[in-house]
This record gives structure tokens, sequence and C-alpha cells, in this order.
């Protein structure tokens, strides 16, 4: 089993049940605090590679996933039981992840010109990415509220009800969005079409 | 043209499975009808694939750690200032410390030291001796004094290696194994030695008159800490050479194989000196080894505090009849191990590892060891019935060196397994190395191929034989090795490119 297998074995989304995070969660109100760990350690990829495909940059996945992390512990007391720790735990990834480049566009209103290009304009020539890297940079380059229901649904697997309660938004809209979010990615890919499909 | 939208928004959503059944029928009458529809569906399906074909982010084993860092961290700093200070208060607080800069220009350096003092804190946050957290059996004390082994908690997955290397230098290694380290040397001795049950016991009160002395030796936390006191090796030939003594006495025929001129009086007592000094000894300084780093530094290990705690929890225990919390401990290094090069200085320790070792070598070790001229004068007898005790106990490996080769002879159900491993070998795990001084473990360039000075790889090859060997049929090692050397041609093909010289000759066949 070569390098890059082993790591993919590592990263296969664990099938995890909401009954199980109940207990974990009551465990931590009864003050076992080592319940929180757990929990971490069963959903901290998911979050990370959520953060890390809607910004498409891997420099700040683990700050911004402790922000998360560190948000729910600080609320976890005063969870209700009364939908999944799932959705509350994806939305508030989603918001910090808006929040993050929300200030990175104020950011870029105050930097200098040159520093405001997009980096991805000067990233490896297409011929010499892979098809990974490809789609992610395009990813990248839809707009938020497109790029974050294509992410849940097309590389996470998320449902339209999961998505709309983790987005807040109605599922109509969700049932558009990935729609036009793949009408989107289409049209970008359309000149590495040869790689892609080569 | 709304209608149009429409049908391409339910397209998308038919591909997802997410319509409802007059939804879907809707559709299949669209696509039974319309080719444009066909190609449509097929353009967004081809879309949706792209999706299976991203990579996720490589997984950080560390995450957790880190977390309950900054968590802790956030708790303890209860006052806090606000997120949001006036700019004009900002100005001021600027003045104020550039005022300060001037006049105090080690302040930086001291906040820095305060830092590293709070991380060391961490980390060194409710160590507890190994002998509790790994439920120590005789047969584990034993084991570390013939083997050199001692397991690291209760699972015996994660075990701690203690040796010297070629030119004397003290060395350790964390390693961990798929299968629980349960060797039975001492069961194997026992019978070897044809010790009866009355001087079993004799020799159990040797080893258990050593727990106190063991339990200040090596402590281990939840936070993935393993704290080493410099003295553990002395105390591991203390173990041995009270263990020959004994041996002796009780079975003076048998010993005669071990150490075949005996033990001389004045080796005796020499070893009782040494011995009773070593079991009143405690240094302070301790070698820690965290997932992302390694330092030295003082520790007072409080035996009564310990004994207090676990005196409580026993009666919580039995008051509120509550569930024993397992002290978990698994070492996972980071792969980005960094270190700083102003923190290594006067003490460099050279730090290895691969997917499942760890090693450090401590070449200023005698810099703060407690000398013991009395463990220096017992070397000799240690050494020749080290030579000698794998003769005598089968589960002891026999290891000789030559300047090309190692080879190693172990015992196995009644048959002897002998390999032969070529000092050119090239281990695939241990191929980079990082030396002391702020070495980054991911640039490349500051790499050097391991050299085979001792016996690390010898051992990481014979554990590696051992495991497939049990694990896997023949043909499934076979195929391994198959695999490995493509990858292996594969390094080489990239080392080339990278410009770095490695040998790539490959070791003889083991033989039986």
């Amino acid at each position: 089993m070569n390098s890059i297998d082993k790591d993919k074995d590592l990263q296969q989304p664990q099938l995890v049940s909401v009954e199980d995070d109940y207990s974990i969660i009551r465990q931590f109100i009864d003050g076992d605090k080592s319940a929180f760990q757990v929990l971490v350690k069963r959903h901290k990829e998911k979050v990370r590679n959520i953060i890390y495909l809607t910004l498409n940059n891997n420099s700040f996945v683990d700050d911004i996933a402790q922000d998360v992390f560190i948000t729910i512990y600080k609320n976890l007391k005063h969870f209700r039981f009364e939908s999944q720790f799932t959705t509350w735990l994806y939305r508030i990834t989603v918001n910090k992840c808006k929040d993050y480049i929300r200030r990175m566009n104020v950011r870029k209103i105050f930097s200098p010109l040159d520093e405001g290009v997009e980096v991805s304009e000067y990233t490896t020539p297409v011929e010499n990415k892979d098809v990974s890297r490809i789609v992610t940079d395009a990813i990248s380059k839809l707009p938020v509220k497109l790029r974050m229901p294509l992410i849940l649904k097309d590389i996470e697997g998320f449902s339209y009800q999961e998505i709309s309660e983790t987005l807040n938004c109605e599922m109509g809209t969700v049932k558009s969005r990935i729609f036009r979010g793949r009408e989107k990615l289409k049209e970008i890919l359309q000149p590495m079409e040869k790689e892609l499909m080569g | 043209m709304k209608k149009d939208i429409r049908n391409m928004e339910l397209l998308s959503a038919y591909l997802d499975d997410e319509l409802t059944t007059e939804e879907r029928v809707e559709v299949e009458k669209l696509l039974a009808g319309s080719l444009e529809m066909q190609k449509k569906l097929e353009d967004l399906k081809k879309i949706k694939q792209l999706g299976n074909r991203v990579d996720r982010i490589p997984e950080s084993p560390f995450f957790e750690t880190r977390l309950m860092a900054a968590i802790d961290s956030q708790k303890s700093d209860s006052s806090r200032t606000r997120r949001w200070v006036p700019a004009t208060a900002m100005a001021i607080i600027t003045i104020v410390v550039m005022i300060i800069m001037k006049l105090n220009p080690g302040l930086f350096d001291q906040v820095w030291e305060d830092q590293k003092v709070a991380l060391a804190g961490f980390y060194k946050e409710n160590l507890q001796p190994v002998l509790l957290a790994a439920n120590l059996t005789n047969e584990d004390v034993f084991n570390f004094a013939f083997n050199n082994e001692l397991p690291l908690d209760d699972s015996r997955k994660q075990y701690l290696l203690v040796g010297y290397d070629d030119s004397g230098k003290e060395f350790f290694e964390i390693r961990s194994s798929d299968k629980s380290l349960n060797r039975g040397s001492y069961n194997e001795f026992v019978t070897a030695m044809n010790l009866d049950d009355k001087q079993k016991q004799t020799v159990d009160s040797i080893i258990g008159s050593y727990s106190k002395a063991l339990e200040s030796q090596v402590l281990v936390n939840e936070n993935n800490t393993v704290a080493i006191n410099p003295n553990l090796w002395n105390i591991r030939k203390a173990i041995f050479a009270d263990l020959l003594v004994a041996a002796e006495q009780l079975n003076k025929s048998k010993f005669d194989r071990i150490v075949p001129k005996g033990i001389s009086e004045n080796e005796k007592v020499t070893v009782v000196n040494a011995v009773n000094k070593l079991k009143n000894t405690s240094g302070d300084k301790y070698i820690f080894v965290t997932p992302d780093s390694i330092f030295e530094d003082s520790f007072v290990f409080d035996p009564v505090l310990m004994e207090k705690r676990i005196e409580w929890t026993e009666k919580k225990i039995k008051a509120n009849e509550e569930k024993i919390k397992e002290v978990t401990f698994k070492v996972e290094f980071d792969s980005a191990f960094r270190y700083y090069s102003e923190e290594m200085k006067g003490h460099p320790f050279t730090v290895a590892f691969d997917s499942n070792i760890c090693r450090v070598d401590v070449p200023n070790f005698k810099a703060y060891r407690t000398e013991l001229p009395e463990i220096a004068a017992i070397d000799p007898l240690i050494e020749l019935a080290t030579n000698n005790i794998h003769f005598y106990a089968y589960k002891i490996p026999k290891i000789e060196k030559s300047n090309s080769e190692i080879k190693i002879e172990y015992y196995n159900d009644d048959s002897v397994y002998s390999y032969v491993v070529d000092y050119n070998v090239i281990n695939i795990d241990s191929i980079v190395q990082a030396n002391a001084g702020g070495r980054d473990l991911i640039t490349l360039d500051k790499f050097k191929p391991v050299q085979p000075n001792d016996d690390t790889m010898l051992i990481k090859y014979q554990f590696d034989r051992d495991y497939y060997k049990r694990f896997y049929s023949d043909e499934e090692f076979k195929k391994q090795m198959e695999e490995l050397q493509k990858e292996l041609q594969e390094l080489s093909k990239d080392v080339n490119n990278q410009k770095i010289r490695v040998h790539t000759e490959v070791t003889k066949t083991p033989k039986k």
C-alpha cells in the first residue's frame, strides 16, 4: 500500500451516529471533560476539510477549526438535544469560514495594490496540476453562496436537508444554488476540460 | 425561460436523488422526450463526479492536544482584555511599550521564556508513574532489565527502549507496535534456572523492591508526555546485576552458563553498594518527550503526594462506584516536529523517527546524570552476562555486530531464527534524520540518511520480520516486499532528483 492510499484510508469519514454524539455530550455535561476530546476526534477531520475546501488555503485551517471547537466547548453545556450535534457544528464551521472570508476581503481593501492580487493567478500552470488541485482552485472561484452548498453536497455528501439546516436557508434555495454552482463550475473548468477528462 | 431553469434545477436534484415521487416522474418524462435534457444530465453528472476526485486535507493527529492546550490557556486567562480596544488606547500602549523596550531590551526574551514555561507546565500536568499507568508487573520489570524494554501504557503497544550506542552514549526510543509487548522472558528465565516456587518468590521480591525506585523514573500523562529520569539507565543495570547475584545464589550450576567465572565477593559488595545508592537517589532533572518538542527541565516527583492521590481516588471509587478512568497514552509525533535552536544549545538531542519509532540520542547526558562509579565497576559483569544470557533464556536475542553486518539470533517455538542485516541496507522509514539545532523535519534538504552505527535498524528490521511472519502468509509477505521494492525504486528516483546520495543495496535473505 503506498503512502497516498494510506492517507486516504486515514481520512475516510467515520460513520457517526446521532445517539453516540448525544451520549458523549451528556458525559461532558455531567462533568467528564475528557468526553469533549472524543467528540473532537470524531468530527475534526470533516470540520478541517470543509474549512480547507471553502478557503482553498491550508495555512489557517487548524486555527479556524480550533476556533470552531472552542466555541463548541464554551456552549456545549447549553446543547438542547433537539437537533443533530453535527448540524450545529457545521453551522458554526460555515459561519467561521464566512467570518474569515469577510475579514480577508476587508483586509484586501486596505492592502497595497500588489498584495491584493489573487494568489491563484500565479499558481502552477494548468498542465502541471493534478485534477484535485484544478477542481479545488475552480471551486474557490465560485461565489461563497454557491461554493458552500456545492462543497457540502458534492464533496462531503450532505443531503439537501442537512445543507439547508447547516446554511440556514430554504430547501428550494439549496436546490437552486447547487445547480447554479455546478453550472458555474463547468464554465470555469471549460478551458481545462482536456486535462480533466484525459 | 423560468420554466427551463426550473427544469434544470429539477434535473440537478434528480441526480442527487432529492426529488419527490411526482417530481421524479416529471423529470423522467422530460428525459425520455429530450436528447438535450439527456445531454444536460450527463454534463451535470460529470461535474458532480469531480467532487470525488478532490483530495482531502492531510490528517492532523495533534489537533486535539493543541486545542485542549488553547482551551486550558483561555480558562486560566480570566482577566482577558477586551477584543476591541479604542485606537487612542492602542496608540498609548504602543508608546508605553516602546519606552519599556528601550529601558528593558531583554523583555521579549523574558516573555518568550514565560511562554516556554507555560507550555512546559501544560506537558507536566498530571504526570504519573508508568508503574501505575501501565500497571507494571514483575514480568515487565524483568523484561526491562534484560531486554531494555518498558511498556508505557496498559495496552502494552507503546514501549520505551533504552540503550547505549556503539560509542557508549545513552539513547532511548519510544516505539509502537501493533501487537502487545509480551515476551515471556521472565518465565523462560525461571524455567531455565530451574527455580521452585519459593525461589521464584525470592526473585519476585527482589524485582518488587525496585518498584519504589522505578516509580519516579518514567512518568507519563494523558497529554502524550513521557518524562524520563536520566538515572533510568543505571536503575536498569542495578536490577540486572541484582538479579544475577540472586540467580547465582539460587542455582550456582545453572548460573555458570551465564557467568562462567561466577561473581566474586568484591563484585557482590559493589553491586550491593550501587543498588543501595541508586535506591536512595532521586534526580529532579527529566527529559520530556512531547508530541512536538523534546526538552530537559526540572520536575520534582512527590511520591507521598502521589500516594495520597491514589488513596483519595480509591476511596472515591469505593464510595461512588465511579468508573475507573484509564490513562490513555499514545505518542504520535508531529511530522513537523520543531524545536528552537537556542533551546538546544548546550544539550543537543539528536532525534530520528519513523512511523513507529522515535529515537533520541543524548550525547551530553553525563552532564546531569548522577555519577555512580559503582555502576561503572559492574559494567564488565553485566556485559559478560548480556553476551551469554540468550543461551539461557530463549526469548532474549543474541546480537553480534561486525564492521559490515549485524547478525541476530532469537528463539521462538524451539526454533532458532537467524537474520543477517547488511549495514548498507536502507530503512525506508528511517531515511531521514534531523540533527540537533533547530531543524525542520519537513524541509527535505536538511535531512540526512540514518547511518547504521548501532542496532536501531537491526531491531526495527527484526520487528518487521517478526511482525510480517506472524500476521501474513509467505505469499502476502512476498507481495508486501515487492510493493516495498517498488516504493524503494520510486524513492531512489526522488532522492536522485533531489541530489541526495543514499545507498540502496538490498539485504540478504533471512535464513532460518
